[in-house]
């Protein structure tokens, strides 16, 4: 039986961990489950502990596993902790070496296209197996590829075998995001259902329903669902980054944000973003001077 | 069968029985399965599901008036339900096999029911009981009907016999018992046969036999005394009744297989049967031959029904159900000018005339017009022949050519007709009309004698064709409309919108309304799309309101919808109509049954609406003074578009009041509704407000209300209220607040007052260093006397000289600075009859933005001959400009052409694309090209002050949407094109835009000139300049609105900094030339109203104080022109009285009150007319030519004299 099907074991763990709520996910009760689903649910545990920086001592936990999944989650752990030339190198090494796990693939695939490897990394998703997190993968890698044309088609594929999974949704709202028009509000539904049921509020849920306002003009609506995620998380870079742009728009002040946003995140892709364009700016600018100086 | 239309079509297990329900579009269908359904066969959505029965349902009926509806099964049951409650009330019990049908009287509580039990039941559905039982038939009974008017009932059996029931008896004992005379009863019993089982209250009147198998269905004429019969030997038989005896009329034979069921057509003379040969057959009732047959591929049919009012019917079959009618129900008409001509239900020609409301007589008889059954389709008119072109879907399509004769003089028979075979055919000229083939996709245009002058082969499958202007068709496909060129045989222009079916031109010929089933697209005469909007409900018609709005109807619906797209609902409506034409308030339409009517509408909505658009503040306001049907929902519209001033007009209630007052900042109504609320919070808003504008006496008011006694001190102590702030430390002191007697002495510099107030609480040593401190030796004593210590006793720290408080320079408690007025000043103004004349706002457009004065007028004259000027002299380099914006244009497209490999091309990089707005490129992160623009269109070459606007833009561009675990997150890109979905279409939104420029920023600017901050305002205004030149805009009107918007603050910017130069010299002895001057020069930017008198009055003042005599009476004269009354006016009216006398100026400065003259913006000198000047091409502020190349001292951004092509704000 697959064990993501609505009966199966593991999907409760699969959909606290894709909306975002690791602490669910780590405290997990995992001791009824069958054997062959330990592996599984010990994955999302470490990951979750990757995802919101409990990474530590995990190398030293996973020492001398030699399972590929736990393997690659290590040389994660490493990865996400900054070491990222040893890393790189065993992640490279266990893709090549067993390239058909699914952990490997959605892990591998990861780090690839962190590291700005895209290609290699949807050559090695295209081996997977009726896996939706590799489809997700796949279609983001796409999106940020600007290719929304191969992502949607991608979620179309997956639709046809997953119609009702969290993931295939989501993945269906990230293009819907893209593609504008009715599918802002389509995706706003999909978000929007998930945080307004109490068991998958979360902030990623609010924030999506956030951004699907926000690119529907509903500038009031998406304010409220941004504070809502900030009371839940009051540090996350993303709804502090949404935050920016929601006041920007409204014609608000936003310095708080900005300030809290530089604390909690100073990598934040905004940050760099705008940091990158102020230089730019004056980089363009120099060019100009008026005939006659003042 | 190509007539006949299935509107609705579900798909389910067999469907046994239908009702329809008599006033709404629902449809109860109940099925094989058990289960009963209750479609809306409108929208095509299941609303309800019963299921309570056990086995096949078979009979189903909704009651006339009660929310009931009864149904029938196998389970031997008849359940009556609520459709409201959505449950079954009661079940009643008694068959004792399959109930076949149930139907309800139409007006006694009676349920009638057949069964396989051999019976006929009636049941009293109130009392729940049987009231009577029918037997005769010796097999199954198969069906039972009451008659509609009549006591009878007829049924139908597998017996093979129809017969005809009398319940008249039934219901006498069902009536009121007082009602039968002993008369009555002796005649009824010995008129009404007992039958075998001495029951007399239904008796069998008439036995049918004909049928050579079982009976199926059986029912009544509505009006006449016939039955229609259907049976298991394939025929459908009539029969014929009369008060003795009944007889078989004639049989319709055609149904091939067994005759499921069969009633006659509720108002044409047509009977319908079904069968299990699956089709639909429909028979001349007069003739019994076959009219129309339709056969579907796999269902055999069980059912039929028909709506009791409309033209609806609904068949039942394995599947499903399907509901249909016969034909079409749009009368053919056309429209010129004042007349209508249309088809009526006798097919009948007639007009109409909409001046009078008055329809003529039948003209011509289009009886052998086509098939009998089937009427005619469309009618094109052609006024200078007099002739009409109708078509009819008869054998294929055919149309045919008719004169109209000269007199209407009843329904004579058309003589010399031409005729052809086509699908539609509409005039295009006086001599030619266009004839379509839709299975040979050819039109052909022929002449009046019916021969072909040309044919054209369509470009691609169309399915309908219409006049598209002169020379022109309007050719509609299943996704695109095309107006084609006749004469040249072309394309004209082409339009992607689905699924077109009418078109609707204006009777100025400038728009056309095209309409499919859900969408309204409005274009011009050369197909450019103006504005779309969806219906869920059908849109049946459209007609055009000589104003340029479009009024449609649907199904249930009038609306209407301006230009813009702006739309709303005028009116619910209980028929379908067919509009044709509005004139005021009448609109006139056709019904189905092709009679004219005239319909009374309020067009009050969409007038106002429209004239806000146009800004007609003359019909506004007329609207506002006669109408008094304005609701909420107008108000919150004007609020929404911004116009809460307008919105103000309408509401009565107080707090409404009172938010609107603040919104527009109208404090007069503010106060005057806070008076009447009296609460503290909206003192407390009022008083922010009325600081805000500067309006102290309102803010003193407001802290009066509150009892702020610390802030009305301040107040009092700013606008230097000595005699009130006095006040404040009596009352203070009776009060015994310390703190507010030691502030308020503080702010009196009453050091007395001070130190006996410390000393009242016992503060000696505070007491002492106070009077230590102002030199008060007398008291110092005193004071050491009182507390027993001498000098030496004590040890002070070191003094420093006090510093009394400030004083108010001029004493401006005693009236209020001049007030700016809200940004729409001119329609309160209106409103209030302060203007004389309201034309000039249709006269000219440009200064209709908000800052409308008389003056402004004026102003655009000014400004246009500028702008003339500067063609002038930049002829030639204006036209090379041109060029090298088309090249930069052309290399951009070429570079994205060739930059299409793996990774794609990203949002921001199309919106650059997608427009030539420096603000767009801005946003897309473009920086360089956006530069570029900005250096093409206004010279700008000084960015810095622009990097905040930049970032701004920049930083709203995108989102960031967490997505998957571990990633950085998706980034979206915000589009202001929400409903955009094409590519090339797509544009970033833009943060702050016109409207937020104008009514935030801009009145900030006022209020910091009001509040005579002027470092600030010259800020906030060379903000404004810097916001425009990054924005875009959502029209034309918009476009010339920033350019008022600019130039209003360009003249702000140069008035503050000469105001502000001045005052810097103004200590200066030396340069009082130079002070009198700039004071001078101060006056001459064009301000608002208010704040030029500020200008004048001081420079006024200061020529005064300086003995420039003639200059003082010339600014007094200037000043009192404007307003000849209030204090200033006094105030001008003594200096000039005083200075006339004097008659001389002591100092000569350069300044010539008669001499046209501009001011140079960064040497503040003169530039009279005739002199040389550059501009900026920004601003349009002038310099003397010895500053061009440098930056513009206004915007800080543009070069002085650069050349420019003008700023794009707009993307088409």
């Amino acid at each position: 039986m697959d064990p993501f099907s609505p009966e199966g074991e593991l999907l409760t763990i699969h959909n606290a961990f894709h909306g975002g709520q690791y602490s669910a996910v780590i405290n997990h009760d995992t001791s009824g489950l069958s054997a062959e689903n330990s592996i599984p649910s010990r994955v999302y545990k470490l990951r979750s502990q990757i995802a919101s920086s409990q990474a530590e001592g995990i190398a030293a936990e996973l020492e001398g596993e030699d399972s590929p999944d736990l393997a690659i989650l290590k040389a994660y752990a490493e990865y996400s902790q900054g070491n990222t030339e040893d890393s790189v190198k065993t992640v490279e090494s266990l893709v090549e070496a067993s390239p058909d796990n699914a952990t490997v693939q959605i892990i591998g695939a990861t780090v690839l296209h962190v590291e700005g490897r895209s290609e290699e990394a949807l050559t090695l998703l295209s081996k997977h197996q009726g896996n939706l997190e590799a489809v997700a993968l796949v279609v983001q890698i796409r999106l940020s590829q600007n290719r929304t044309d191969l992502a949607l088609k991608e979620v179309l594929n997956a639709k046809r075998w997953a119609q009702d999974s969290l993931l295939v949704n989501l993945a269906e709202s990230w293009v819907g995001l893209r593609i504008g028009g009715e599918r802002y509000q389509q995706a706003y539904y999909v978000y929007e259902e998930l945080a307004q049921a109490p068991s998958t509020s979360t902030p990623r849920a609010l924030i999506g329903q956030a951004v699907s306002e926000l690119h529907l003009g509903r500038l009031p609506e998406a304010e409220v669902a941004l504070q809502q995620a900030l009371e839940k998380n009051p540090t996350h870079g993303d709804a502090l980054a949404n935050m920016i742009v929601l006041s920007v728009l409204a014609g608000k002040e936003f310095d708080e944000y900005l300030s809290s946003l530089q604390n909690a995140a100073p990598s934040h892709p905004f940050l760099t973003n705008v940091a990158q364009k102020s230089e730019l700016f004056d980089k363009a600018a120099a060019k100009y001077t008026a005939k006659v100086g003042a | 069968m190509q007539s006949m239309l299935t509107k609705f079509e579900s798909k389910s297990s067999r469907a046994k029985g239908i009702a329809f329900h008599p006033k709404r579009p629902w449809i109860l269908v109940s099925l094989h399965t058990s289960t009963i359904q209750l479609w809306d066969y409108r929208m095509g959505t299941l609303i309800d599901r019963f299921e309570e029965h056990d086995g096949p349902v078979r009979g189903i009926d909704f009651h006339r008036t009660q929310p009931l509806f009864v149904s029938g099964g196998d389970d031997y049951k008849i359940k009556v339900w609520s459709y409201q409650t959505r449950r079954c009330l009661f079940t009643l019990n008694g068959h004792l096999d399959y109930v076949r049908t149930v139907f309800f009287h139409h007006e006694l509580p009676w349920i009638l029911s057949s069964s396989d039990d051999q019976t006929i039941r009636i049941w009293n559905w109130q009392n729940r009981s049987l009231i009577c039982t029918m037997t005769g038939h010796n097999h199954y009974t198969m069906c039972a009907q009451f008659h509609p008017k009549e006591d009878l009932i007829v049924s139908a059996s597998l017996d093979q016999s129809v017969r005809v029931w009398d319940i008249s008896g039934l219901r006498k004992k069902h009536s009121a018992p007082t009602s039968m005379t002993f008369e009555d009863q002796m005649a009824r019993a010995n008129t009404n046969q007992a039958d075998m089982f001495g029951n007399t209250d239904a008796v069998v009147k008439f036995v049918l036999e004909g049928h050579d198998r079982g009976v199926n269905w059986v029912s009544f004429h509505p009006t006449l005394p016939l039955i229609i019969s259907a049976g298991d030997d394939r025929n459908v038989k009539l029969w014929r009744m009369s008060e003795t005896k009944a007889w078989e009329v004639d049989t319709c034979r055609g149904h091939f297989q067994n005759s499921s069921a069969c009633l006659f057509h509720p108002h044409q003379d047509l009977i319908l049967s079904v069968g299990e040969d699956k089709t639909i057959r429909v028979w001349d009732l007069n003739k019994r031959t076959a009219v129309q047959s339709f056969k579907r591929e796999n269902d055999r049919f069980w059912v039929i029904a028909a709506h009791p009012e409309i033209n609806l019917f609904a068949a039942g079959h394995d599947n499903g159900v399907m509901v249909f009618k016969l034909e079409r129900e749009r009368p053919a008409y056309a429209i010129h000018q004042n007349s209508l001509f249309f088809i009526n239900k006798e097919k009948h020609v007639r007009s109409f005339d909409f001046t009078q409301n008055i329809q003529s007589p039948s003209m011509l008889s289009l009886k052998k017009l086509g098939a009998p059954w089937v009427p005619p389709r469309t009618l094109s008119y052609n006024p200078a022949e007099r002739s009409i072109l109708v078509t009819s879907p008869t054998d294929g399509g055919i149309y045919e050519l008719i004169n109209l004769p000269k007199d209407a003089s009843g329904a004579v028979e058309p003589t010399d007709t031409k005729r052809g075979a086509g699908n539609s055919a509409v005039f295009v000229a006086r001599n030619r009309f266009a004839v379509f083939n839709s299975s040979s996709q050819t039109i052909d245009i022929k002449d009046l004698s019916n021969s072909t002058t040309k044919t054209i082969k369509t470009p691609t499958s169309i399915n309908d064709i219409y006049f598209g202007g002169t020379g022109c068709l309007l050719l509609c496909a299943s996704s695109t409309v095309i107006l084609y060129d006749i004469q040249q045989k072309k394309t004209v222009a082409e339009l992607a919108v689905s699924g077109v079916k009418y078109v609707v031109w204006s009777n100025d010929g400038l728009h056309v309304a095209l309409l499919s089933k859900h969408n309204v697209t409005i274009v011009t005469k050369t197909l450019e799309q103006v504005s779309s909007l969806h219906e869920t409900i059908r849109i049946k018609s459209a007609t055009w309101d000589d104003v340029g709005v479009l009024l449609y109807s649907t199904l249930n619906h009038i609306k209407y919808t301006l230009l813009n797209g702006d739309n709303g609902i005028i009116r619910t409506l209980d028929e379908t109509i067919y509009l044709t034409k509005v004139k005021g308030r009448s609109l006139f339409c056709l019904d189905r049954q092709a009679k004219p009517k005239l319909l009374d509408i309020d067009p009050t909505e969409y007038r106002f609406k429209l004239a806000l658009v146009k800004r007609n503040y003359d019909e506004m306001l007329s609207i506002i003074k006669t109408s008094n049907l304005v609701g909420q929902s107008i108000i919150s519209y004007l609020q929404k578009k911004g116009y809460p001033e307008i919105a103000l007009q309408f509401v009565q209630d107080p707090q409404t009041r009172f938010e609107l007052a603040i919104e527009c900042g109208n404090l007069e109504v503010a106060v005057e509704m806070a008076k009447e609320l009296d609460r503290p919070k909206l003192w407390t808003r009022l008083s922010a407000e009325a600081l805000n504008q500067g309006n102290h006496q309102v803010v003193e008011m407001a802290y009066q209300k509150l009892r702020s006694f610390d802030k009305l001190s301040f107040l009092y102590l700013v606008t230097g209220d000595t005699e009130k702030l006095n006040r404040m430390a009596k009352i203070a002191e009776h009060r015994n607040d310390y703190t507010a007697r030691f502030q308020n002495a503080i702010y009196l510099g009453d050091v007395e007052t001070r130190i006996q107030m410390l000393k009242e609480i016992d503060l000696y040593p505070l007491a002492y260093v106070t009077a230590k401190a102002h030199g008060l030796n007398e008291e110092c004593e005193a004071i050491l006397e009182a507390s027993g210590l001498t000098e030496q006793d004590i040890r002070i720290p070191e003094i420093s000289v006090p510093i009394s408080p400030p004083r108010a320079i001029v004493p401006t408690h005693q009236t209020n600075w001049p007030l700016r007025a809200a940004s729409q000043s001119f329609f309160e103004k209106a409103l209030l009859g302060q203007v004389e004349s309201m034309t000039i706002e249709d006269e000219a457009p440009s200064g209709t933005n908000g800052f409308g004065t008389g003056e402004d007028a004026d102003d655009g004259k000014r400004f246009n001959g500028d702008l003339l000027d500067v063609e002038g002299e930049e002829d030639a380099a204006g036209w090379d400009m041109g060029d090298d914006d088309l090249n930069l244009e052309q290399a951009d497209e070429l570079a994205v052409e060739t930059d299409g490999t793996g990774v794609g091309m990203s949002e921001a990089e199309l919106w650059a694309r997608n427009s030539p707005i420096a603000a767009d490129h801005v946003a897309a992160g473009s920086f360089e090209t956006a530069m570029q623009l900005l250096n093409r269109q206004v010279g700008a070459v000084n960015f810095e002050p622009l990097k905040p606007r930049f970032m701004e833009i920049y930083q709203a561009s995108k989102t960031y949407l967490p997505a998957t675990v571990g990633l950085p997150p998706l980034v979206n890109y915000v589009r202001r094109t929400v409903e955009e979905t094409d590519s090339r279409k797509i544009l970033p939104a833009i943060p702050r835009d016109l409207e937020s420029v104008r009514t935030n920023y801009l009145q900030k600017g006022f209020a910091a000139m009001k509040a005579n901050n002027l470092e600030e305002g010259v800020k906030i205004f060379r903000g404004v300049l810097h916001n425009l030149m990054l924005t875009t805009v959502q029209n034309k009107s918009e476009i010339e609105e920033a350019k008022k918007i600019i130039r209003t603050a360009t003249e702000y910017i140069i008035a503050m900094s000469i105001e502000l130069e001045r005052r810097s010299i103004a200590a200066d002895e030396s340069q009082t030339k130079r002070n009198l001057e700039l004071s001078a020069y101060f006056t001459k930017p064009t301000l608002e109203l208010p704040h030029r008198q500020i200008a004048l009055m001081s420079a006024m003042k200061l020529a005064y104080t300086k003995k420039n005599h003639v200059l003082a009476a010339h600014f007094a004269s200037r000043v009192l022109a404007n307003s000849s009354q209030g204090k200033n006016a006094e105030n001008a009216r003594k200096i000039k009285t005083v200075s006339e006398r004097s008659g001389q100026d002591a100092i000569e400065i350069e300044y010539d009150q008669f001499a046209e003259f501009d001011i140079c913006a960064a040497s503040y000198t003169p530039i009279y007319s005739g002199q040389p000047f550059v501009q900026d091409p920004f601003t349009g502020s002038k310099y003397h030519p010895r500053y061009k190349g440098s930056i513009c001292r206004v915007s800080q951004v543009t070069e002085i004299g650069a050349p420019a092509s003008g700023l794009r704000l707009l993307a088409q």
